[in-house]
């Protein structure tokens, strides 16, 4: 155990504990903040793991702008739940129709993924970590993509087109209909 | 001066940014910024030309971007051709700015119509000068653009409209293949630099049927913008739009950068027979199919419009049999006597407020400037000695000769006939006789100032042009614009004679018809009706494209609906018939000892499904835990199973 | 770093876990939503590190992660408007009361 491992031991129990206030807080807003400390940490693992062009863009990406799109979402959408938890606004006829929501089987088939993953990881004969790792990661990566993975790369910028097309024309329509 | 040649489109460019956001802060809409920026560019051309002319030759360029070890370079090239094309187009275009202060006074897109005219010069510019295919073909789509908004400027009118979407659509249609001919010739000379591309096909890396495929694709966008058989559709309708852009787009230059390309391309043409004689097919077949359309068409603008297709056909023909100077010499002086006979009938059209030369007449007495221009530019398109047309049109006619193309030569002898009747037709029926219209007649008057100029000016360089290459100037422009190497054709008095026949002929027949009444028009078109109508409708090809495309694509859709209306719905009732001669059968055998029991499972497949659809709770949470669900148990049996 | 491969996958499977019975139980469509962006990130966590620790020098675990926050973004956005439009018309956002796919 050097003193990076410890140092990855620590990020991810912060990352997990975020994770687990992401589910469980009572605030969506909350919910919103800790979900960004759960980006950072994942950022953190991948410093940790050598991928440190893939921290940069997930702090870009998921902390800068999904979160802040979450955030933009919640205020335009429940501004009732930014004062506070409503438990049982709305539950009447709700909760009786989706029964096996609130029952344990969410809770037996997370858990049981899990387990049944850690299980298998822990049976599973891995490879032991390289000693040196390269540095030129962004090359890497950048060679990669514009190379091997040229075409699913040119796909990919579809359809992040397609999706800002997308968004931009299901949130348009509903304002020219008012 | 050559190597400021970048900036003759980039003024031009200015204009067009200028006008269009800011050209309501100066007088006029920013039409004098327009008429200057271009006016500043003839200017340029013109010292460019002389400096070609001396000997100067430029070619620069920079790297736009990489690809792997593939580099895209962007850049200008300067050498005879295009520096005759930069004054072609700059001074046609500067006229026709000026025409156009006239011509569309007080239109209510004036601005805008500015813009795009400054957009289009800029771009046709900047097609003149690229030094590679795919810059040549981003102007060319951009010149394509600015003529759909032109043709549709007054979109207002529906028939306006699907004028500039048929034009636009039907070029389309060539320009796929110009792409794919453009990739094709990237893939196997690995660029796009128009000298790179001649280096590989003369050091014999890119041959043989390649090469003739690229060529043909390549030619096919020329079909497409140059309005060639069969793509040729679009332009008698692009007529929709204003008369000037007619001049300047449909006659002059856009529908002239087909012919362009093909020269400019010449180094992948030349090297293929098979290439070379599909575009001397095409060209030979436009030339005389659209010249006998233009026999009968009514409206001026239409016989001018067909004459325009005929003309390209021309050049094509030329290109083709290898009369590479007679082609481009032909393009330059048609560009001037075309666009001067558009001009003057806009200018007809201004002062009768008709297109139909069957509503004018007489108008010599009204109009003296506009006729006399208007008899030059005829004069030119004919082919009488010693007009541009004259000259050039020879020239084509001696290559067609000399290279041995016997059928060619005689169709296109007999286009030259066609060519030469239509036009004194359009003469006589709009200048002469007696007027046919009193109203209009009366109120027919001279055009302003900004419209004749310009007339006086093209009509000018229609009488001088063609002794460019002429016997009296040593073949000056044979030395000056050719390929590979100078050819200087022998003079043959067969060809002179032909030429000249023809014209006589054309012209001594419409006269006869129209002009004296010798010859009754009411008994030659009752001798000839089938082939009268047959012209009127344009041989019927807007109507097969309408059958074959349009109604295709119906037809195509009905024999889809017809398949799954009568198979699958008789399949599907077949099964449905037998199960209940089935059915009956049984009930009428069992009806007392099964029926019971039969409704007994009638019931509980009822209550089953009333059960079952409970899982179709339309919530999505409930889907995802099914599939998790699912996922788990398989990871356990995955894992745990064996 | 010497910890083993399955240390890594252990925080992968544990963060996967999580958001899949967020996703599950959550109410709020954006806190389902944010579920769903913890599931991604755990993917992600596991595509770098058998990246690190299986093929170095070669980064295509690193390309997937990339392409896997294309689409995370693309969804994210996508998501949103149709949680915004959903909102506007019902003015509410409980996935309990949205039931449009029903039988």
């Amino acid at each position: 155990m050097t003193v990076t491992d410890w140092v990855f031991l620590a990020v991810a129990a912060v990352t997990l504990f975020s994770a687990y206030r992401v589910v469980v807080s009572r605030k969506i807003m909350h919910a919103a903040l800790w979900l960004g400390l759960t980006f950072f940490g994942v950022a953190g693992i991948f410093l940790l793991l050598g991928a440190d062009f893939l921290a940069a863009a997930q702090v870009l990406v998921y902390v800068g702008a999904v979160t802040t799109i979450i955030i933009f979402g919640i205020m335009l959408s429940t501004p009732e739940e930014l004062r506070g938890p409503s438990p049982e606004a709305g539950s009447d006829a709700a909760s009786s129709a989706a029964p096996t929501r609130r029952s344990f089987l969410p809770l037996v088939t997370a858990i049981g993924f899990a387990a049944v993953m850690v299980a298998l990881v822990n049976r599973g004969e891995w490879p032991s970590p390289p000693g040196s790792v390269s540095t030129d990661t962004p090359r890497l990566l950048g060679e990669a993509l514009f190379t091997r993975f040229v075409i699913p790369f040119e796909v990919a910028s579809v359809v992040l087109l397609v999706a800002l097309v997308g968004a931009i024309a299901l949130a348009l329509k509903e304002e020219s209909g008012q | 001066m050559a190597e400021l040649a970048w900036l003759v489109p980039v003024l031009p460019l200015a204009s067009f940014l200028f006008i269009s956001l800011a050209g309501q802060t100066v007088k006029g809409d920013g039409d004098r910024i327009g008429i200057a920026a271009v006016g500043a560019s003839l200017l340029l051309s013109l010292a460019i030309l002389f400096d070609v002319i001396g000997g100067a030759r430029v070619a620069a360029d920079m790297v736009w971007a990489f690809f792997g070890s593939i580099q895209l370079r962007m850049g200008y090239q300067v050498d005879p051709i295009t520096a005759t094309m930069l004054v072609v187009v700059t001074l046609i275009s500067f006229l026709v700015h000026i025409y156009s202060l006239g011509y569309m006074h007080g239109d209510v897109r004036y601005k805008r119509y500015y813009a795009i005219l400054s957009l289009f010069t800029a771009s046709m510019l900047g097609l003149v000068l690229a030094d590679n295919f795919l810059m040549l073909f981003i102007f060319w789509e951009l010149i394509g653009l600015c003529s759909f908004l032109l043709i549709g400027h007054w979109y207002e009118k529906q028939d306006v409209g699907y004028a500039a979407m048929k034009a636009f659509l039907t070029t389309r249609v060539g320009d796929v293949g110009m792409f794919i001919g453009i990739m094709l010739i990237f893939f196997h000379a690995r660029t796009f630099q128009f000298d790179g591309v001649a280096q590989a096909v003369a050091a014999g890396d890119f041959a043989g049927a390649a090469l003739a495929v690229a060529a043909v694709l390549i030619f096919a966008g020329a079909v497409g913008k140059s309005a060639q058989f069969p793509l040729h559709v679009w332009l008698p309708d692009a007529m929709a739009g204003p008369t000037s852009v007619s001049a300047l787009i449909h006659a002059a230059t856009l529908v002239a950068a087909g012919v362009y390309l093909v020269a400019r391309a010449y180094g992948i043409f030349a090297p293929s027979p098979t290439a070379l004689m599909t575009v001397a097919w095409v060209g030979g077949i436009t030339a005389i199919f659209a010249a006998s359309i233009a026999l009968v068409m009514e409206d001026i603008k239409k016989v001018l419009a067909y004459s325009t297709v005929s003309q390209l056909g021309f050049m094509m023909v030329a290109l083709g049999v290898g009369g590479y100077t007679a082609g481009i010499f032909h393009l330059v002086t048609h560009a001037i006597f075309k666009a001067l006979l558009f001009l003057a009938s806009g200018s007809v059209i201004h002062g009768v407020d008709t297109q139909n030369m069957h509503e004018m007449g007489g108008l010599y007495k009204k109009m003296p400037v506009t006729f006399w221009t208007w008899a030059i530019g005829s004069g030119a398109l004919a082919g009488i000695y010693p007009l541009a047309g004259f000259w050039s049109k020879d020239e084509i006619l001696l290559a067609a000769h000399e290279g041995g193309y016997t059928a060619l030569f005689w169709i296109l002898v007999i286009a030259a006939v066609f060519t030469a009747f239509y036009i004194t037709r359009a003469t006589i029926l709009t200048f002469f006789g007696q007027p046919r219209d009193k109203k209009r007649f009366d109120r027919a008057h001279e055009s302003p100032a900004t419209m004749t100029v310009p007339l006086i000016i093209l009509a000018a360089l229609a009488v001088v042009l063609g002794f460019a290459n002429s016997p009296h100037t040593g073949w000056w422009f044979s030395h000056f614009v050719y390929f590979d190497h100078p050819h200087e054709a022998a003079a043959s008095p067969f060809v002179l004679f032909w030429a000249t026949a023809s014209w006589v002929v054309g012209v001594g027949a419409a006269i006869l018809i129209y002009g004296l009444g010798v010859i009754s028009r009411r008994a030659v078109i009752d001798n000839l009706r089938p082939v009268w109508a047959l012209l009127k409708n344009k041989y019927y090809f807007d109507e097969l494209y309408h059958l074959v495309f349009v109604r295709g694509t119906v037809a195509i859709s009905r024999i889809v609906g017809w398949f799954d209306r009568v198979v699958i719905d008789g399949i599907v009732n077949l099964v449905g018939y037998g199960a209940a001669k089935l059915s009956r059968a049984t009930g009428e055998f069992d009806l007392d000892v099964i029926d019971g029991a039969v409704n007994g499972i009638a019931v509980l497949v009822r209550s089953g499904g009333a059960v079952l659809r409970r899982l179709q709770t339309g919530y999505v949470q409930s889907y995802v835990l099914a599939l998790f669900v699912t996922v788990v148990v398989g990871l356990l049996v995955f894992a745990f199973g064996g | 770093m010497t910890l083993s491969l399955s240390v890594v996958l252990a925080v992968s499977a544990l963060m996967f876990g999580l958001g899949v019975y967020g996703a599950l139980t959550q109410r709020n469509a954006i806190r389902v939503l944010m579920c769903i962006e913890l599931v991604l990130n755990s993917v992600n966590i596991n595509l770098v590190a058998f990246s690190r620790y299986v093929g170095p020098d070669q980064a295509l675990g690193q390309v997937f992660t990339v392409f896997v926050m294309t689409v995370a973004a693309a969804e994210a956005a996508v998501g949103l408007a149709i949680i915004l439009m959903v909102a506007r018309r019902k003015a509410h956002i409980d996935i309990d009361q949205i039931n449009l796919l029903k039988w």
